[in-house]
């Protein structure tokens, strides 16, 4: 990821509890973004505050896990929802995709 | 580019000439990433996968569509540009920063796509006549980003 900015919050110092879906049924899709040395850490933060509607310090801890991890797991919903995720960030250019939990 | 008022609902720019004339130079460019480029699931775990992405890559390919439509009524709406003696105000509501970004990443992204997705940034000696285009559309289209975020944050 690209860098433009020092971030306010480093991964770790704040515990992010596992994102359960809203919708209740099948809630087994994990929706992922990947690192690249392209988008800028600061849009990357823009775009989750956006798309999850996220304050700023979560929408940051997500991606400098991105930027420092390589990945970071967004949320986990149903098929649909995730779909949706999945194509909202990429509308935006995110490299981002939906993967089956485990 | 630089930040004059900022509303609820408008944020006003100032832009000299140049600038104006690189932003149009630079959209005009739209859009940069390839069609069908983008990965629905990195595994093969989805059900009904290949429908899912003809579904993905259908939906982006409209999005394109609209887009260009959208850039097109934008750059040729003579309200939107309006001259004065030191150069071009240009007025934008918050939901038309929001597709601006969403278009010159596409540019940026596109760009760094056509330069083989470098994974470092290139430097300066390593520019020649096939890159040099797609370097500068790629900077450039940051450059503008990263106006329109610090704007939209109020940090100018």
């Amino acid at each position: 990821m690209a860098e433009t900015a020092t971030p306010a919050a480093a991964p770790g110092t704040i515990q992010e509890p596992e994102e359960k879906s809203k919708s209740g049924q099948d809630s087994g899709y994990l929706v992922i973004c990947w690192n690249d040395p392209v988008n800028f850490m600061d849009y990357v933060t823009h775009v989750f505050q956006t798309v999850f509607g996220w304050p700023r310090q979560k929408a940051e801890f997500h991606m400098l896990q991105v930027h420092e991890q390589g990945k970071s797991v967004l949320t986990r919903e149903s098929m649909e929802k995730a779909e949706h995720y999945v194509h909202q960030l990429q509308k935006y250019t995110l490299h981002a995709t939906m993967e089956r939990d485990a | 580019m630089k930040l004059i008022r900022a509303t609820k609902g408008n944020l006003l720019f100032h832009l000299a000439e140049r600038e104006r004339t690189l932003l149009v130079e630079l959209l005009s460019l739209y859009p940069r990433v390839p069609a069908a480029h983008q990965r629905l699931s990195n595994s093969a775990k989805i059900p009904g996968g290949e429908e899912s992405q003809r579904l993905l890559d259908d939906a982006l390919a409209q999005q394109r569509t609209e887009s260009r439509n959208k850039l097109r009524a934008f750059m040729t709406d003579p309200r939107r540009f309006e001259r004065n003696e030191a150069g071009h105000r240009l007025s934008i509501s918050p939901a038309e920063v929001e597709w601006l970004l969403q278009v010159l990443n596409d540019i940026r992204v596109g760009s760094w796509i056509l330069l083989g997705s470098p994974a470092q940034r290139l430097e300066i000696d390593s520019l020649n006549e096939q890159n040099s285009a797609d370097v500068w559309a790629m900077e450039i289209a940051g450059s503008f980003q990263m106006q329109l975020l610090e704007a939209l944050e109020g940090r100018t």
